[in-house]
């Protein structure tokens, strides 16, 4: 079939570097058959093409399918040297970058001098780019510095596209000439200085580079003394990728190669504006590259991930410190990027750490607020460095590093579900679990020699902490769709990770509570209570029962005096854990008001500030009432309220979870056949409940698992009042934990 | 087990008819998604086609180890006929509203939103060639879909497909270029 010889050719084609060969062969593959022929030249000419329709997006991000990682194909427009491209004469090529070919040219007209001229590639508009030049040209001209090479001019070639011609820098590439020369690190950063200024003045001149990478810094020697020149200022703009148009995956691959220097504002790609501080972040970029030999987030492997992931990583990823970094390279690498800098590993890797970590790292800030403010502030940093002054970088605070997870984790957090607010809390308790590491760090601080130990600790710490916090989100969403095993899995590589955070713990608990594993659950919860977890919060509703139920008196007297000292908290949680257990009537009374109150508020809202923000639903506040209006001795009010929690709130989690009380409270007001009624409506629920946990549940609870343990309990309670015995249900909740216990391996 | 990794089990085991069960339920759990999104995300956001597949995957699947991941390659594959149905849909009846003017305006639906209007000719068109390069070359019209419209990774297509990551380059771009061609073809003539 001919679209198989038109693969076989094609394939063979593209291994071929040279244009004239390809053509050759391409010839002689078509033995003569003219249609064949032009079929293949046309599919060799769409592959040189750079807006391929499937290389454009349909929708925001969909993409990351254009091949530029393995384009290098020539530019199917050549340029044969001695041509005049508007008044310039191609005298030689000396480069072919993402965009174009660069020539050295001479100038004829108006003055005769030597030029750099980039010919950018076919597929952008060349008006556009004109016009845009035109706008930044004033601007360009402006520019004076030893450290920038000049753009002169700009024009369309006949075959429409556009050129630039430019101070011709006969230089290496900024990391090349580094380590051709070896420069150790002062030297470094004494270069990296001059680049930071020759930045400072575009940016004063208000030209945004938009492109720094070390190809566009070129280093040359004068005088014995390396210069660097940073080219193409002004070009990226003119060739300009607005950041919303439909080509800007085809542009962007063209402009960059890389992404691997790109700021992540620049990585967004919406409508926020690029400017000065997209050239900080860069800046940083090549900071890390010159102290590291590798940029923060390596060329391979944006390389190898979706259009999606990569801008995901830009955005998102904390690269690693430079002397993490350095201390995660295989050791050879190790040693050729000390030898290239003139020092041993080691010693390489402690004159990082600290304050150049911390430039490093305010560089590359993700919210460029954050970053330095200008050129010459990232410059002065460096030089108080050189001459060990202290730097105004710092490590970020804890506040910030906690409220940037949480952000990062915005879509976990909006899963909206209860355990979604569990979160929440968690990240407010994982501030305060870090200030206590911070506050370990300030007084080994005052002893001078033990900092550089307690900020390794830190940092493992937090690093741990973070993870342990990614697995107990992906735990969160497993459990939410049900995977039991995969929650599982995730909770115990978390207590694993970080056993000394009890909020890893407290969720492993919750996990095995949902499913009814009341013991382990249990477990769980009191090494949590341990580790000096707060037990106020709404995820603790229902932990103290659970040690009451399972009979560890203990556990429960300690949980439920702390939760009743507490002065906020959960209302919810504070006020069913009193319930439990024997109560004065009084304080039963209280509670029973303060739930009519709520009651209240919830059915006849009053304008104005709200007095009570709980989120409980209303059956279990009048399932509340009545349970505390029983023990507080009032049986008609009880009635009441547990009457209408059933048959006023029809799609209340537990809804049913009432007819023990209901059936004990018709037994202290003396209705004896009402009694028996409600608790035989009972034993048909629970049985019914039993029923569906076994069959359909993996035996993990009918309903919200703090709702199950207390009617549990009162069920056993009335069944001990009105017959004298327990429930024989022993069976069916062996069943259930069987069933939970298969569920999580 | 879900009902969607069942299948995944059916398919693994041999069972062939199984995959036809495939396609409607991920169809229709993308496409519910897709909505729900639109309602629920901020005017003027747009959807991530990516996102979704992945998200569909989550729900009807559940993430486990990338041991299994030969099975799930049949779920990405569900996936990107499914997704590319929904958008090529969605282009139908953008063109067809368009034609009526806006007589019909509030028949749009939510998940309308996935795609830029100025895109829907392209769209069509690229559909269309698609098709006819499903005819000649399954395999390769099978790779553009998952990259395309399931925004699979190189390594993962590769996966999916059971071919060398190589060998998903070289299909990718003799793909790429073959379609270019074929919607070049009227501005050559």
């Amino acid at each position: 079939m001919a679209i198989d010889q038109e693969k076989s050719i094609f394939f063979e084609a593209l291994d071929i570097d040279s244009s004239s060969e390809r053509d050759a062969y391409v010839e002689q593959a078509c033995e003569g058959d003219a249609n064949l022929h032009v079929a293949v030249v046309k599919l060799l000419r769409e592959h040189e093409r750079l807006n391929n329709p499937i290389d454009q997006p349909l929708v925001a991000g969909s993409l990351s399918t254009a091949p530029f990682e393995e384009r290098a194909s020539p530019s199917p427009i050549r340029h044969s040297l001695g041509a005049m491209i508007g008044p310039y004469m191609l005298m030689e090529q000396i480069g072919e970058g993402g965009f174009g070919l660069v020539f050295v040219a001479n100038q004829q007209s108006p003055v005769r001098r030597q030029v750099a001229l980039k010919i950018i590639k076919p597929g952008l508009e060349s008006q556009e780019v004109l016009a845009r030049f035109a706008a930044e040209r004033q601007a360009l001209a402006m520019m004076d510095h030893e450290n920038i090479a000049r753009v002169f001019d700009a024009g369309v070639t006949d075959s429409g596209q556009p050129y630039f011609a430019m101070e011709l820098v006969r230089g290496v590439p900024l990391i090349e000439f580094c380590d051709n020369h070896k420069l150790d690190v002062y030297e470094r950063l004494q270069l990296f200085i001059s680049i930071c200024n020759a930045v400072q003045h575009a940016h004063q001149k208000g030209i945004i580079h938009r492109d720094l990478k070390p190809t566009n810094v070129l280093v040359t020697l004068q005088d014995g003394r390396p210069v660097p020149k940073v080219i193409d200022f002004g070009i990226a703009k003119a060739i300009g990728y607005k950041l919303t148009d439909n080509t800007i995956y085809t542009r962007f691959a063209a402009m960059m190669g890389t992404p691997a220097y790109m700021s992540p504002e620049q990585a967004e790609m919406s409508n926020v504006d690029v400017d000065t501080r997209s050239d900080i972040y860069s800046l940083g970029v090549l900071l890390y590259e010159l102290l590291t030999g590798s940029t923060p987030f390596t060329t391979a492997r944006l390389n190898s991930v979706g259009f999606d992931e990569l801008r995901r990583i830009i955005r998102e990823e904390d690269p690693l410190r430079p002397s993490m970094r350095f201390s995660t390279l295989r050791s050879d690498l190790a040693t050729t990027v000390s030898d290239n800098r003139r020092l041993e590993p080691t010693t390489l890797r402690s004159f990082m750490k600290g304050d150049l970590d911390w430039i490093v790292i305010k560089s590359l800030d993700k919210d460029r607020n954050r970053r330095y403010p200008s050129a010459a502030a990232l410059s002065e940093d460096v030089s108080r460095f050189l001459h060990q002054q202290p730097v105004e970088a710092r490590p970020p605070s804890t506040f910030y590093r906690f409220s940037k997870f949480a952000r990062r984790n915005k879509v976990i957090l909006s899963t909206a579900s209860l355990i979604a607010a569990a979160l929440i809390l968690g990240t407010g308790v994982s501030i305060w679990q870090a200030r206590v590491a911070f506050d370990a760090l300030h007084r080994a601080r005052d002893a001078e020699g033990k900092a550089n130990q307690a900020r390794e600790d830190l940092e493992d710490f937090t690093e741990k902490l973070k993870q342990a916090n990614v697995l107990l989100a992906s735990g969160r969403a497993y459990a939410d769709t049900g995977d039991w095993s995969n929650a599982h899995q995730a909770y115990v590589e978390a207590v694993r990770l970080q056993p000394r955070y009890f909020y890893v713990w407290m969720e492993r608990g919750a996990l095995y509570a949902r499913l009814g594993l009341w013991e382990m659950a249990g477990d769980d919860y009191s090494k949590a209570l341990d580790l000096g977890c707060p037990v106020d919060g709404i995820e603790f509703l229902g932990v103290p029962q659970l040690f009451f139920y399972s009979g560890d008196l203990e556990a429960f007297r300690q949980i439920s005096g702390a939760i009743k000292k507490s002065n906020n908290g959960s209302v919810d949680t504070k006020m069913r854990s009193q319930l439990v257990g024997d109560l004065p009537a009084e304080a039963a009374a209280q509670i029973a008001a303060a739930a009519d109150q709520l009651i209240e508020d919830r059915l006849s809202p009053q304008p104005g500030p709200r007095r009570s923000i709980t989120r409980m639903p209303l059956g279990a506040m009048l399932y509340i009432a009545g349970w505390a209006h029983l023990r507080a001795g009032h049986h008609d009010l009880a009635i009441d309220r547990l009457e209408r929690s059933y048959s006023d709130t029809p799609n209340w989690g537990g809804r049913g979870i009432s007819f023990p009380l209901l059936a004990i409270a018709y037994d202290q007001a003396g209705r004896s056949e009402d009694a028996r009624q409600a608790f035989e409506q009972s034993e048909i629920l629970l049985d019914a409940w039993l029923k569906e946990s076994n069959e359909h549940l993996h035996g993990a609870p009918p309903m919200p698992w703090f709702d199950w343990i207390e009617y549990l309990m009162h069920h056993r309670e009335a069944s001990q009042l009105l017959t004298g015995e327990s429930p024989n249900i022993a069976a069916q909740l062996a069943e259930q934990k069987m069933r939970a216990k298969g569920a999580i391996e | 087990m879900s009902e969607v990794t069942r299948i995944l089990n059916q398919i693994e085991a041999g069972d062939a008819a199984a995959a036809s069960e495939l396609l409607p339920l991920v169809y229709a759990e993308l496409r519910r998604l897709a909505g729900h999104k639109m309602q629920h995300e901020i005017a003027g956001h747009t959807l991530q086609p990516t996102a979704l597949v992945h998200e569909a995957f989550l729900r009807l699947v559940g993430g486990n180890g990338a041991d299994k991941w030969d099975n799930r390659g049949h779920f990405f594959s569900a996936a990107a006929e499914s997704m590319r149905r929904i958008l090529i849909e969605n282009a139908r009846r953008r063109k067809s509203l368009k034609r009526g003017g806006d007589r019909d305006r509030y028949e749009i639906l939510d998940d309308d939103a996935v795609i830029d209007s100025q895109n829907v000719d392209e769209l069509l068109d690229l559909d269309a060639a698609l098709s006819k390069l499903a005819n000649e070359e399954p395999e390769l019209a099978k790779l553009v879909e998952l990259r395309y419209f399931a925004g699979l990774s190189v390594d993962q297509s590769a996966q999916v497909l059971g071919v060398s990551p190589r060998t998903v380059k070289r299909n990718w771009a003799f793909a790429r270029a073959w379609l270019g061609r074929e919607l070049h073809l009227e501005e050559d003539a």
